[in-house]
């Protein structure tokens, strides 16, 4: 049995001199009959000639194990009936990889029985292959013999999440993707499969002049220990940001979707699973803001649009109030009725407000008035604007 | 936990086994402590690291030999493969076998395994000291003991010693002591003094020094038994002619004479090709006729000297060989008084201008002016700013094939192995090239090492004050090289040392006006340069060979700067032709590019593949005919990362760029890279079938051949696989009996059946009909 890693390419140390030294062009010589170089350029240490695995490697999760197994008749009988299996023991069940269960008629001397399996490698820790063969002598005896080869399967990644809420709706999603195995390791595909609620959008290129380029430049691949932040920006599919009750509490954001590629294109692939967050509360009340001019002028009236959303469970009567503050000065009536409003349903609000100070000013005052249970919410620094002065602005 | 889970599921299963289940016990028992002997290894996973330190056989660099577990107990050869990763089965101890005699079986390998696990490292030391002399070893051991080994070294050699009794002292002295001194692991398999033993079968008193004291380390391993005797045995039949101690010493005088020929055959910028058609005999019998009477001067034979060139400045050294020997000061005085306008004006070529150019830093230019300005007073140089080199080890000779033979196949074999050595060349340029193109290379590195002991700068000679010329220079550059080759980098590195970063004043040949009157510029060759750059690489310090990369760019950037403003090379401001200033800017950039090669190749080294690929492409500028090639090696780099879409783009660029070209080789070119990328697609099928197609073009082509053997494997062709690579060697043994193709045929083997070892010995046969001591035997993983 050998585990068949992908093979290896041989490197050869260069050595060269130059016509006038003592070897003359032996040593050049010497490189260019080495069939190990390459041809019309020795001086490259990277080979053309490829080598098998020389140990068993490392083997990590969502690689494809794979092994030739060999069933070699080194006695001068033929033997009849041979049953090769191989199984593949984890700490949780027991595989059987074996392509053929059929059994061999007869192996003659110096035969071999090859096979070569394939086997995803889906879980951590100790893994034993259990072969066994069975044969039939020429006396008629029943054999069997088994062999165990036990290996480890290791971790290749370590992942990291962090999640941001936005003001709006929307949930970025930063990832780092840590190679911790020890050798270098090529990034295939990166993805962000989200789940039924929400869209997602990668932000890992950048577009310059029409194409985009990977935030990650030229560098194609992971070093040993080097680690990658992948950024996502996830927002919830229309059917499901009307319903503002649903994403509420844990929800299930998606899972990340790893292809990686090794030497000589060993291919591993890997998914998270289920990434979750904490939607973040917004009490009963929720009021965000629909549109606001990002500069205004000093002393004229401008709009803004708000929505105020029920989160809670039952029906709300509102009363809106409005208070100046130092800066803020709303127009028209406080205290105005809004009416009823249903659970998770929400009203839009057009508002009209002016600014007697100059520079960046926080929106503040405003209060809303559950009347059924007397409640008041208090919304302050909902938003942002920069007042200027109108000649400046003209 | 799981793990114990996991065995005692399978012990139970074991119950129903037919075969006895302490048997299974046992092999399952046996399986484990391979295991964990895998475990160990475990952190280690890259493929590329181990196949690098595959190469470095010697063990002289620890954090590069991790991975390495080519590393087995001796006469063990059915169950060490588990620790080769090629899990290999003990089928045969169980099948069609009484189990009693398969447990005894087995109870004796796990017997031996374990033995050999705790003497493994002493093992290699062990043979090879064997595999030498047992004189010298019963020596060692009785420095182990007592800690000085004179008085029995009185005893024992100087039976046959003649003149150089103070000679012969010192060099014993060094051979002994890092075996002594040196943990046997660290150390590289330096046979401990191949001499002695040589010396030993002359003296013809072989039996006298059976080592009793070396009894217990017999029992270590059982192989030793067998090995213990062949030296003693094989002496008397030893073909080669193997001149006595007193012959090898005695040469000092006579390597001396035929040394002194390099002297000055090398001054100038052509060598002497010295050709003597009775070389080869007379050298055996000039040897003979030294041993009798110590008399070298005598038979001196008289070499035709052919200068390649006009300009080569032979006369006076031709002059010198005709002359009895002389010692090395005695050759300067002659050259001090050849001192006339000719001479000066004849070795102050164009040509050794062009290529000897270096700029030194400023400290030595100072140095060197003032030893220019005041020619006949003498300079006072601090000690450490000179050059002082000497050879750090004796003999590294040996010829591991043979040992190996000795080993497996019998004496009988093993007489049969016929190489050239440092004593059936002559002792000469011309035999050192002899061993060189016979890829003898631990012979030539000994030949170099005493062409060099015949200048002064042999063993226990470092650190004494030396003079250099370009020849010991260019030797040195020999041996070094060499030993590079051999993968011996820590004994380079050693005898590197002592030259510093090749810019000590009296390095320069302005240092010695009376020598080489008129000359300027380094003795150091420029390859020389390269190694002495690239070498820190090889010991794990790919940093340090970056820098003296970078210093060496610089300085070659700077000559081609001083050569486009009408300067010489070395900024001065001497006439230079149009022709000659193109062809000096022609070498410089060719050797500007050189230096980019190497650091690609040590950016590659250190993985840093980004720059390594950067590295690769400004080659390209510098040697545009090479750039398809380069094309592919930047495609293989992003098929080794596993960037399969950038290597295919790579390989589509090889394919534009060979378009224009026709010809074999870029079509062998475009198919190799296709028959890649499917296998980067893990497409073994397709691959299989371009390097087919290959070998229909070119079906010499050994990579192609290998290749596909290869793919067979993957596509589960074990049979047709292995009758692909043993045609292939069987086809041309000179060409192919290469390691990597010779690797993996063993693998091949050991999967094929437990049996492995019979196939491996008759490749080892053949590689002793073709192969050249400097083989690296580990490819046979012959344990």
């Amino acid at each position: 049995v050998m585990r068949l890693t992908k093979p290896t390419l041989f490197t050869n140390i260069p050595v060269t001199c130059e016509e006038r030294d003592l070897p003359g062009n032996l040593f050049n010589q010497l490189m260019k009959d080495d069939p190990s170089t390459v041809k019309g350029a020795e001086t490259l240490m990277l080979g053309e000639m490829l080598t098998l695995p020389q140990n068993f490697g490392n083997i990590f999760l969502g690689e494809t194990f794979s092994s030739y197994i060999s069933v070699h008749n080194d006695s001068n009988q033929v033997v009849k009936d041979i049953l090769v299996k191989a199984d593949l023991q984890t700490s949780s069940q027991r595989l059987n990889l074996s392509a053929s269960s059929a059994a061999v008629a007869e192996l003659k001397p110096d035969c071999c029985i090859d096979d070569v399996i394939h086997h995803e490698v889906k879980e951590i820790g100790t893994h034993i292959l259990v072969c066994a063969v069975s044969y039939t002598t020429q006396t008629g005896e029943k054999m069997y013999f088994r062999k165990f080869f036990k290996f480890q399967v290791l971790k290749p990644l370590d992942v990291k999440t962090k999640f941001y809420n936005a003001e709006t709706d929307e949930v970025f999603l930063e990832a780092q993707i840590q190679n911790i195995t020890t050798s270098p390791m090529f990034m295939e595909k990166v993805s962000l499969e989200p789940s039924m609620m929400y869209n997602v959008a990668e932000l890992n290129t950048v577009d310059t002049a029409g194409e985009s380029e990977s935030t990650f430049g030229a560098r194609t691949y992971l070093q040993p220990m080097d680690t990658r932040q992948y950024l996502y920006c996830l927002k919830p599919k229309q059917e499901f940001a009307e319903k503002a009750g649903v994403i509420k509490g844990v929800t299930v954001i998606g899972k990340l979707d790893i292809v990686w590629k090794t030497n000589l294109g060993e291919r591993g692939r890997l998914q998270t699973s289920q990434l979750q967050r904490m939607a973040p509360g917004y009490g009963d009340v929720r009021l965000s803001l629909e549109t606001i001019p990002d500069t205004v002028n000093l002393e004229e009236p401008f709009d803004i649009t708000c929505k105020i959303t029920n989160c809670s469970e039952r029906t709300m009567d509102l009363v809106l109030e409005m208070c100046n503050t130092n800066s803020i000065h709303w127009c028209g009536v406080s205290g105005r009725q809004l009416g009823k409003l249903h659970p998770s349903s929400s009203l839009h609000l057009a508002l009209t407000l002016l600014s007697s100070v100059q520079g960046l000013q926080s929106v503040s005052g405003l209060r809303l008035t559950d009347t059924f249970l007397k409640r008041t919410y208090e919304y302050d620094d909902i938003a942002q604007v920069c007042v200027v002065s109108s000649e400046i602005k003209q | 936990s799981s793990a114990k889970d996991a065995k005692s599921t399978s012990d139970e299963d074991d119950s129903r086994a037919v075969v006895q289940q302490k048997t299974q016990e046992e092999i399952l028992f046996h399986e484990e402590t391979i295991d964990l002997g895998g475990d160990e290894f475990e952190s280690e996973g890259n493929e590329t690291v181990s196949e690098d330190s595959n190469n470095f056989v010697d063990k002289l660099n620890e954090q590069m030999m991790e991975s390495v577990i080519i590393s087995d107990s001796p006469n063990n050869s059915e169950d060490d493969t588990g620790e080769l990763g090629c899990l290999q089965e003990i089928v045969d101890q169980m099948e069609a076998k009484d189990n009693l005699k398969s447990q005894t079986e087995v109870d004796k390998e796990e017997f031996l395994s374990n033995e050999s696990e705790t003497e493994h490292e002493e093992t290699p030391k062990d043979i090879s000291e064997i595999g030498t002399d047992d004189q010298a070893s019963l020596k060692e051991e009785s420095i182990q003991e007592a800690g000085k080994e004179e008085p029995k070294l009185g005893n024992n050699v100087p039976v046959e010693t003649k003149p150089n009794n103070t000679d012969e002292g010192t060099p014993e002295d060094q051979i002994l002591s890092p075996s002594t001194t040196k943990p046997s692991s660290e150390a590289e398999p330096i046979p401990v003094c191949t001499i002695f033993s040589q010396a030993n079968s002359a003296g013809s008193q072989p039996q006298l020094f059976l080592p009793d004291g070396f009894e217990p380390q017999m029992v270590k391993s059982p192989s030793f038994s067998s090995i213990i005797e062949t030296p003693v045995k094989s002496n008397p039949q030893v073909v080669q002619p193997s001149p006595s101690l007193s012959k090898f010493f005695g040469d000092t005088v006579n390597t001396n004479t035929l040394a002194s020929d390099f002297f000055d055959s090398f001054t100038t910028s052509n060598f002497i090709s010295v050709s003597n058609p009775n070389a080869s005999s007379s050298v055996p019998e000039q040897m003979s006729s030294l041993s009798n009477g110590g008399d070298g001067s005598s038979s001196n034979p008289t070499f035709p000297v052919q200068n390649g060139r006009p300009e080569a400045g032979g006369p006076p050294s031709s002059l010198e060989i005709t002359q009895s020997p002389k010692p090395f000061s005695q050759i300067q005085a002659v050259f001090a008084g050849s001192d006339d306008p000719f001479a000066t004006a004849l070795n102050m070529s164009e040509l050794d201008r062009r290529n000897d150019a270096w700029i030194p830093s400023e400290e030595t230019r100072n140095v060197l002016i003032s030893v220019a300005t005041q020619q006949y007073s003498a300079v006072f140089i601090d000690k450490e700013n000179l050059t002082m080199p000497g050879l750090k080890f004796d003999n590294i000779q040996g010829d591991a094939v043979k040992d190996l033979m000795l080993r497996f196949l019998g004496e009988q074999a093993a007489v049969k192995r016929q190489v050239l050595n440092a004593n059936s060349v002559e002792q000469s340029f011309v035999g050192l090239k002899q061993l060189i193109s016979s890829k003898n290379w631990r012979a030539a590195v000994d030949l170099c090492g005493r062409l060099l002991t015949a200048h002064g700068q042999g063993y226990k000679k470092s650190g004494l004050p030396a003079s250099h010329t370009t020849d010991s220079l260019q030797l040195w550059f020999v041996r070094l090289a060499l030993l590079v080759k051999l993968n011996l980098f820590q004994s380079a590195e050693m005898e590197f040392e002592p030259f510093g970063n090749l810019d000590q004043p009296d390095l320069y040949y302005e240092y010695y006006p009376n020598v080489y009157p008129g000359r300027k510029g380094s003795m150091v060759p420029f390859s020389m340069r390269i190694l002495h750059a690239e070498l820190p690489q090889y010991l794990g310090n790919p940093q340090e060979s970056l820098d003296r990369l970078h210093s060496m760019k610089i300085i070659c950037a700077k000559i081609l700067e001083n050569l486009e403003q009408g300067l010489a090379e070395d900024g001065s401001m001497t006439n230079i032709t149009q022709e000659n200033r193109q062809a000096s800017v022609q070498l410089w950039r060719s050797r500007l590019g050189r230096v980019m090669y190497s650091m690609a190749n040590c950016l590659l080294m250190m993985k840093d593949y980004v720059l390594a690929v950067d590295a690769y492409h400004s080659v390209i500028k510098y040697y545009p005919q090479q750039e398809p090639q380069l094309l592919s090696g930047i495609g293989r780099i992003f098929l080794q990362i596993g960037d399969i879409k950038t290597a295919e783009k790579y390989f589509q660029d090889v394919e534009k760029v060979t378009h224009k070209l026709d010809g074999l080789q870029s079509q062998i070119m475009v198919l190799m890279n296709r028959a890649f990328l499917h296998l980067g697609q893990n497409n073994f099928a397709e691959a299989h079938r371009f390097f087919t197609e290959i070998l229909r073009i070119d079906s010499s082509n050994a990579v192609a051949n290998n290749n596909a053997a290869v793919c067979l494997l993957y596509l589960g062709k074990l049979k047709d696989s292995l009758r692909q690579l043993e045609g292939m060697v069987q086809q041309d043994p000179q060409h192919y009996l290469h390691e990597s193709v010779l690797f993996n045929l063993t693998t091949m083997y050991e999967l094929e059946s437990s049996r492995s070892m019979q196939k491996k010995q008759a490749l080892l046969e053949a590689v002793a009909i073709k192969e050249g001591d400097s083989f690296n035997t580990q490819c046979l993983k012959l344990g």
